[in-house]
């Protein structure tokens, strides 16, 4: 193994001697926690909970190491089990094979060889075993998503279409020209809602799939490029769009992830502002520093409610009904951000505006 | 039995555009006295529960269910919890464009909810709904 920590191992084994004998032999190869009763065995599980291998003796005095390690199970699933014998125990111990209570016996006496090559073993499956689990939750999480996935689709793709839909089949018994106008208005707004669903779901899938590609990069470029499509698309109209940007090192990152990140939140700044304001203001700030950049996006918008700010990072969530949403944006904003290894923060002020506040760390010269 | 009764209806939709068609179809039978529509079910459901309404009037509420903040299945728990003196008054209807099998079968646990409706709404589906 190449990795610098050494495999954590439990001992457990009511005979003192035995105890010190055993920290005594393994303690170069291996960290070792020794216990002399089932008690002290569950206080060592507690605090490291990355002890990959447990070695019992069969015969203690309050419980054999078969029971042990039947009930240790329930809690602590994890660390591969050994059971350290006589001869006599064998009955007991063909049990707890049996079961499933143990990944293999060491017969007493037992030679430093045995142990070594059983704890190797045991290691490996332990290993393959971390491997699998987290294989597991990934895909689970994928199905997750996969199943919220295919609920909304029902709702933001087809929910748009029957709008346009309905709205065709009234129109066909319209006379007024002000009344097909206004009705076109509203088809107008849903197609670009689908559009706009449309892209969200790209972004998604890029985030999920794409590989990242780290360069140097100019933050003044970035939030430039990122303004001038809102400024074109005439988002910025009425509201008042500062920028400050200072950069005097130089920066490694995704590019396309921190683009993302900006899009969606000066998207969501833009869009919800409160519609009487007068004042209306969007501010970006970024300085980079230490090889970490801190993004700042204020707004004196509409702000969150404080029982959903906890939710506006899930998938599909939707905190208010003021403006067209996927409830796509500041999802993929946190995916982006996790594959950086960067954090958010938000802070709100329903009816005043909100602050986020975004770090990046940025990626080391040189390193992969 | 109710066309003797004045009919009112309330629509309860986050789509501006589905309001809209609502209102329209709505207007062309002839047979409203008034029509409201509400962008939020949390104003619909205000609206609902300070209302006075008299014996000789009923409302027809027509509320989707995938709403922000407060969905259809949101409201119409909430309506049931309101006194009966006002709950009578009042007839809903579920419209939607889910063909999630959850949501369908969900509609039957509440006993405020006449029937579910399929968007778009369309004229023919509320001349129907109107002949109950």
């Amino acid at each position: 193994m190449n990795t610098p920590d050494k495999i954590k191992v439990l001992y457990i084994d009511d005979e003192q001697n035995n105890l010190n004998g055993f920290k005594a032999t393994f303690r170069f190869d291996y960290t070792v926690y020794i216990a002399a009763n089932t008690a002290q065995a569950y206080e060592h599980l507690k605090a490291h909970p990355d002890i990959s291998v447990v070695l019992c003796d069969q015969r203690m005095p309050d419980k054999t190491g078969a029971q042990f390690y039947s009930e240790m199970r329930e809690t602590y699933p994890e660390p591969v089990r050994m059971l350290i014998t006589g001869y006599a125990d064998i009955e007991s111990v063909i049990e707890a094979v049996n079961m499933g209570h143990i990944f293999r016996y060491i017969k007493k006496p037992w030679t430093d060889t045995d142990i070594k090559s059983a704890i190797e073993e045991a290691n490996k499956f332990y290993i393959t075993n971390s491997l699998l689990t987290a294989k597991n939750k990934e895909l689970q999480s994928a199905y997750d998503e996969l199943g919220k996935f295919a609920y909304s689709v029902t709702h933001d793709l087809r929910g748009p279409l029957l709008s346009v839909i309905g709205a065709l089949d009234l129109a066909k018994t319209m006379d007024s020209l002000p009344d097909l106008r206004e009705i076109l208005g509203m088809m107008d707004v849903a197609v670009k809602k689908l559009d706009e669903f449309i892209k969200n779901t790209h972004e998604y899938y890029n985030l999920k799939r794409g590989r990242l590609v780290f360069e140097q990069l100019d933050f003044n470029n970035i939030v430039n490029d990122t303004a001038a499509l809102f400024r074109i698309a005439g988002r910025m109209d009425n509201v008042r769009f500062t920028s400050r940007v200072i950069q005097n090192e130089p920066f490694i990152s995704d590019e396309i992830s921190i683009k993302i990140v900006l899009n969606n939140l000066f998207s969501n700044a833009f869009k919800f502002q409160r519609k009487t304001a007068t004042d209306k203001f969007v501010d970006i700030d970024v300085e980079v520093a230490n090889n970490t950049a801190i993004i700042l996006v204020k707004d004196n918008g509409i702000g969150i409610q404080e029982n959903h700010i906890n939710n506006i990072f899930t998938m599909f969530y939707r905190a208010t009904s003021e403006a067209a949403g996927s409830g796509f944006g500041l999802y993929n904003v946190k995916d982006a951000l996790n594959k950086l290894n960067g954090t958010i923060e938000v802070s709100s002020v329903f009816n005043e505006g909100t602050n986020f506040k975004v770090t990046i760390p940025g990626k080391a010269n040189g390193a992969n | 039995m109710v066309q003797t009764k004045k009919l009112h209806f309330i629509v309860i939709d986050d789509s501006k555009l589905d309001c809209f068609i609502a209102e329209k179809i709505i207007k062309n039978t002839g047979k409203s006295e008034s029509i409201r529509s509400f962008l939020q079910a949390k104003e619909a459901l205000e609206f609902v529960a300070t209302s006075h309404p008299d014996e000789q009037s009923h409302t027809i509420i027509l509320v989707d269910i995938q709403m922000p903040v407060m969905n259809g299945f949101e409201f119409v728990e909430a309506f049931e919890a309101l006194p009966t003196h006002i709950t009578a008054h009042y007839t809903i209807y579920v419209i939607s464009s889910s063909i999630n099998e959850n949501d369908l079968n969900r509609v039957h646990n509440y006993s405020s909810v006449k029937q579910f409706l399929n968007k778009p709404l369309n004229s023919n589906s509320l001349t129907i709904l109107l002949q109950q």
